[in-house]
């Protein structure tokens, strides 16, 4: 027995010896097949292949007119869902709007155009009309309806329709839609004017088809699509890829792309290193460190505009020091914007004076950003009886673009001043978020950094949740900022509404509840092989990617 | 004890570790700041839609109730539905596991290929050259951080020369070998090999140089034992000695690490991912941790804690068999 026992640990053994031996040269191969990668792969361009022959394969298909044209995009995160309507990310977002359109749409700098609806006009106060499109066909060959578009209105804000949208706020007002008799159109009603209704649509509400989704569980319209949009689901790998054809029978002309891959990487150097070895096309978020070796490469470029998000320091409104309007305005005079976007974020962003950006509807081309000024903030200080001040800046860590460093460089400045000193306190995001999104104002650390996307392109959906009394994620409160945006989302006639809105502007500015620090820029790297403008909203549209000259 | 009762005892002790593993992880969620409901609804919503949406997910039920609830559900193999995707979580999390373990078993594979020669070389010949230089890299590969030896790969392997994919799994192992075997194409496997060979090596070189040492260690104390004197004394052949006796006593307790690293592969394997993104557990884990998608925190660290526990009845179960003393 003994002896059985023996034989059979000493066979173990020398197969365990075997398997390693037979490993190492599995292991020698496998550093040449890295090599033999590049040739096998050039010939058989599956669709398991990687490396930088993918793309240079595609840079030779992509020569002429009509051939194939395929488009690899980069991103921090794959999509959570391809549900439409059941989420509230960007990177799903850009992922969803290849498939799904919305009624109106934006263009590349930010202004309304026309895409499901061929006309849109208000009716009376509380209903607007939206006439549908002829001839917009889903991917799965049906024709787009009335009921189609009032459906999904539907399905976004009223929970027993299917779901309990976390979208329905982006409606904010609307309550319902219903199609008018006897014409191809769409009524939506709201509760009350909606000035920004049209603005909403623009941006939010994309179009599903009525029978797809109430032929589907949840679980499958996660993982399927059927849209209007230029491009149709070939194949979804969660968290993989996604992969999209373009569609031939879309009511434009179809997309110059014919293939476009959606992946992920969380590594921002990992993003560039793709970039740069051909593997993907289009990349987010390049961080200020790696712009020269993007510029610097030959084969890329840099695409960036300003974006639609804010980034600001909130001091709540109701605690010493931050009570006094004076100190408010004292710690914005202490920080040198100029430097922070100059050293820290490369040039990639504009400063800020008020909470309304450039651009956007109610912005004040009168309000300029504090002026850099070490003295008058040590006397605004001393003005606002609170010399000697100690304060916290808590800050989320790789939220936004250069989070940390951005409140570093604050919190350095603030503690230059000789009269308060101002230390900085990282938070995890997911516990900032909490502690400000649970309504209640006393959990609310003091003094934060935050950002602001705001994609609706109107003053209201920046200072309505941030700075009004009653707002989400309001630390601050001022009666007749109250008032007057009472009054903004109650006027019909765009100019009066305008200017109230200036007005409120030029009043946050004076009162300074936050520090206004900068507009973020979104910055791409791109291929040269690829012809394609960075968008003020985040969105990527391959729709509007073409070949570049020569390539 | 009988090698059946002991592995029955082994299993059952296992079974309790589990169930231990899915209370704590349940209870985790108690003590974690931030609400769920946080991230699935937008910052701005209201109090009202917040409530809504924590109807939905179930989040407003007693304590013991999503306990027990979660409990009988997952007897029966359903881990509940992620918050953020509306999708089952087992099914993500099945779909992310064979990634992982090709990762931790290729890191494994280079472990081990490169650590028991260098540490036998290094323990025989001591003193010599090779041992400093073996000494020197075991070093080296314990104090590098894999995180900057994985951009480093990247660096000069894939963008100066070009010679590996800087990222992403190209292709899963099984689909790669049923191209083998369907179309007799070995491409698939080329191109898994190019894909996987950076992301194991920077897994796996910590794992190296600790295995390294251990042998090295292990070796030099076999060779000072008794029967190692007495083998040369009755004029047995150096080879046999090294290679046949005193490698085989330290190669157990080497396959125990090994063992237990393989598990701490599966769970460590986060940075390794991220970097060369990765489509395994831990990226899946990370992103649900900050997002706080509690089915799917549940779902991956049971599934690794599982991991765990079967493969140390399964060390457990190979030690006492090239070892029947620790059965008795």
């Amino acid at each position: 027995m003994a002896h059985d026992e023996g034989t059979s640990r000493r066979k173990f053994l020398t197969v365990a010896g075997a398997a390693a031996a037979s490993a190492s040269v599995a292991g020698c191969t496998g550093g040449g097949g890295g090599q033999e990668t590049t040739t096998t792969e050039t010939d058989t361009t599956t669709e398991t292949t990687g490396g930088g022959t993918e793309t240079e394969t595609e840079t030779t298909e992509s020569g002429g007119e009509g051939e194939e044209f395929a488009v690899t995009i980069t991103q921090g995160q794959m999509p959570t869902t391809l549900d439409p309507q059941n989420h509230r990310s960007t990177p799903t977002d850009n992922v969803v709007l290849h498939a799904y359109e919305g009624l109106l749409g934006r263009d590349q700098k930010g202004k309304i155009v026309e895409k499901l609806a061929t006309g849109y006009e208000r009716q009376e106060p509380g209903r607007v009309r939206f006439t549908i499109r002829e001839g917009v066909t889903f991917h799965n060959g049906d024709q787009l309806t009335p009921e189609d578009v009032a459906f999904s209105i539907n399905r976004v804000v009223n929970e027993d329709v299917s779901i309990a949208s976390p979208q329905s706020d982006q409606l904010a007002g609307v309550t319902g839609a219903e199609v008018v008799d006897g014409q191809r159109a769409v009524d939506v009603m709201s509760d009350g004017i909606n000035p920004i209704v049209f603005s909403l649509f623009a941006t939010y509400c994309d179009v599903m088809q009525k029978s797809w989704v109430q032929e589907r569980s949840k679980s499958e319209i996660a993982q399927q699509m059927n849209g209007t949009g230029p491009f149709a689901l070939e194949e979804y790998q969660s968290d993989v890829k996604v992969e999209f054809t373009n569609y031939e029978d879309y009511w434009r002309d179809p997309a110059a792309v014919t293939s476009l891959t959606f992946r992920a990487a969380k590594e921002s150097s990992t993003r560039v290193n793709q970039l740069l070895e051909g593997e993907s096309d289009v990349i987010v978020n390049v961080p200020p460190q790696d712009i020269p070796r993007i510029r610097n490469s030959g084969e890329t470029q840099l695409s960036a505009a300003p974006s639609t998000r804010i980034i600001y320091n909130a001091m709540k409104y109701n605690v010493e020091p931050f009570s006094s309007p004076q100190f408010r305005r004292a710690m914005n005079h202490a920080v040198n914007l100029d430097s922070i976007i100059e050293n820290v974020l490369s040039g990639f962003a504009d400063p800020t004076g008020q909470p309304t950006l450039e651009g956007f509807f109610g912005y004040n081309s009168d309000v300029n950003p504090y002026p850099y000024d070490k003295a008058q903030a040590e006397q605004l200080v001393e003005e606002s009886g609170h010399a000697g001040a100690s304060i916290t800046l808590h800050t989320p860590v790789g939220r936004y673009l250069k989070d940390v460093e951005i409140a570093q460089a604050v919190a350095n400045q603030i503690d230059q001043l000789s009269n308060v000193s101002c230390s900085v306190k990282q938070r995890e995001f997911a516990t900032l978020a909490g502690e400000l999104t649970d309504g209640n104002l006393e959990t609310s650390p003091d003094f934060y950094l935050i950002g602001w996307g705001n994609a609706t392109f109107d003053a209201s959906q920046t200072i309505i949740p941030l700075l009004t009394t009653d707002g989400a994620l309001s630390s601050y409160s001022n009666d007749e900022v109250d008032s007057m945006m009472q009054q903004a989302q109650s006027q019909g006639d765009e100019s009066q509404r305008e200017q109230t809105l200036q007005e409120v502007n030029q009043l946050l500015h004076d009162q300074a509840p936050w520090i206004y620090l900068n507009r973020q820029y979104s910055v791409y790297g791109v291929r040269q092989r690829v012809q394609w403008q960075a968008r003020r909203d985040e969105r990527i549209d391959a729709y509007a990617m073409a070949p570049a000259e020569g390539q | 004890m009988s090698m059946g009762r002991f592995l029955l005892k082994r299993s059952a002790q296992g079974i309790l570790v589990v169930w231990g593993v899915v209370t704590v992880v349940f209870g985790l969620r108690y003590i974690t700041p931030g609400n769920p409901v946080t991230f699935v609804a937008p910052l701005d919503a209201s109090q009202e839609l917040r409530q809504q949406i924590a109807t939905e997910l179930g989040l407003n039920r007693p304590f013991y109730v999503q306990y027990f609830d979660y409990i009988f559900n997952l007897l029966q193999g359903d881990m509940g539905y992620s918050y953020i995707r509306g999708v089952e979580a087992s099914g993500l999390i099945f779909a992310r596991l064979p990634a992982t373990l090709e990762l931790a078993v290729a890191a494994s594979i280079v472990a081990v290929v490169i650590s028991i020669p260098l540490g036998v070389i290094s323990a025989t010949r001591r003193h010599e050259p090779a041992d400093y230089a073996a000494t020197s890299f075991s070093l080296v590969g314990i104090s590098t951080p894999n995180f900057w030896l994985g951009i480093m790969l990247v660096l000069i392997l894939s963008v100066q020369f070009g010679l590996f994919p800087t990222s992403r799994r190209g292709i899963g192992l099984l689909p790669a070998l049923e191209m083998l075997v369907t179309q007799f194409q070995i491409s698939g496997l080329v191109t898994w090999l190019a894909h996987i060979t950076l992301p194991a090596i920077t897994l796996g070189t910590y794992f190296t140089a600790l295995i390294t040492r251990l042998t090295r260690s292990g070796m030099l104390d076999e060779l000072g034992k008794p029967y190692v004197r007495s083998s040369r004394a009755k004029g047995l052949p150096e080879t046999l000695v090294r290679y046949k006796h005193a490698l085989r006593n330290t190669l157990i307790p080497v396959i125990t690490v090994l063992g237990l690293q393989l598990g701490t592969l599966i769970g460590g394997a986060v940075i390794t991912e991220a970097v060369f993104a990765w489509p395994g557990l831990g990226t899946l884990l990370i992103n649900a941790i900050t997002a706080r998608d509690w089915p799917l925190i549940q779902g991956s660290l049971i599934v690794i804690g599982t991991g765990f526990v079967v493969i140390n009845i399964f060390v457990d179960a190979l030690y006492a068999y090239i070892n029947p003393q620790v059965v008795h």
